[in-house]
């Protein structure tokens, strides 16, 4: 296996991710969608590691730190789902419009 | 049997991102999202991250993928399952999809013969002595963002009291 490998199937998967939250009318869609292309840098990251630095560690530190404030943002995220759910009574992205002029 | 787990791996990440983005339920989504992160998880593994590995099935599988199923149901309704659920500016963003695809691919090609030259060894004790010399104050500020996250998700979610 070749670093080509990894980065081709983590390029994928970003753009998978990258089409998700551009087309998914559903909020909850969108923040998986955002949580996919978080993997897919993880998996860059921890290619790049193996395959060129092998004897550092540093891109292994870096993708935990990322899964950290993914779980956070997606902690912060879902807990606005919620929210917005209760008072608008709707979860999908058009009908948030209370600053449309 | 490298090429066998990598590929199985890669091919059950990508066809169940596929499942996430695609799928019309949002609850087959999530379960999709799960199947994906773990396949990510495996992927690691063959990587020979052990300690990622690990620290992907807990906080991703069983703790991002659990919470997007509580919130598909606690927010979600039965008739969305008859309503489309993407917009109809899908092309636009299947060529935007492309264009950074090929943006990638121009940078990739470079690395068409790299190949791991030594075995991978286990990560978990020099990720912990790096988290404590070099990374010390990330570390810190990561459990800071957690109890600001955690402080956050408690004041959005609560019901006011009425009077």
């Amino acid at each position: 296996m070749t670093l080509l490998h990894y980065l081709t199937v983590s390029g994928i998967l970003f753009v998978i991710g990258l089409f998700g939250a551009l087309t998914r009318r559903n909020t909850i869609g969108i923040l998986m969608s955002i949580e996919l292309m978080f993997n897919a840098a993880n998996l860059n990251l921890i290619a790049f590691n193996r395959f060129l630095y092998p004897e550092r560690l540093d891109g292994n530190v870096i993708t935990l730190f990322i899964i950290g404030v993914a779980a956070a943002e997606a902690v912060v995220g879902l807990a606005l789902v919620v929210t917005i759910y209760r008072n608008l009574n709707t979860i999908y992205s058009e009908d948030f419009n209370l600053l449309k002029g | 049997m490298e090429h066998i787990v990598f590929y199985s791996l890669s091919s059950v990440a990508l066809i169940s991102a596929l499942g996430v983005v695609l799928m019309r339920n949002v609850l087959h989504c999530a379960l999709m999202l799960g199947l994906s992160l773990m396949a990510v998880a495996g992927l690691f593994g063959s990587l020979g991250a052990d300690f990622l590995f690990a620290g992907q099935i807990v906080v991703y599988v069983t703790g991002v993928a659990v919470l997007v199923l509580f919130v598909v149901m606690l927010a979600g309704r039965e008739s969305e399952l008859n309503s489309p659920q993407t917009n109809d500016k899908w092309p636009l963003a299947l060529v935007i999809g492309a264009i950074t695809f090929g943006g990638f691919w121009r940078f990739f090609g470079a690395y068409a013969d790299t190949y791991a030259t030594t075995d991978a060894e286990p990560t978990t004790r020099g990720i912990g002595i790096l988290l404590l010399s070099d990374y010390a104050l990330p570390f810190e500020l990561i459990s800071l963002i957690l109890i600001a996250a955690l402080i956050g998700a408690i004041h959005f979610s609560r019901v006011e009291e009425s009077q």
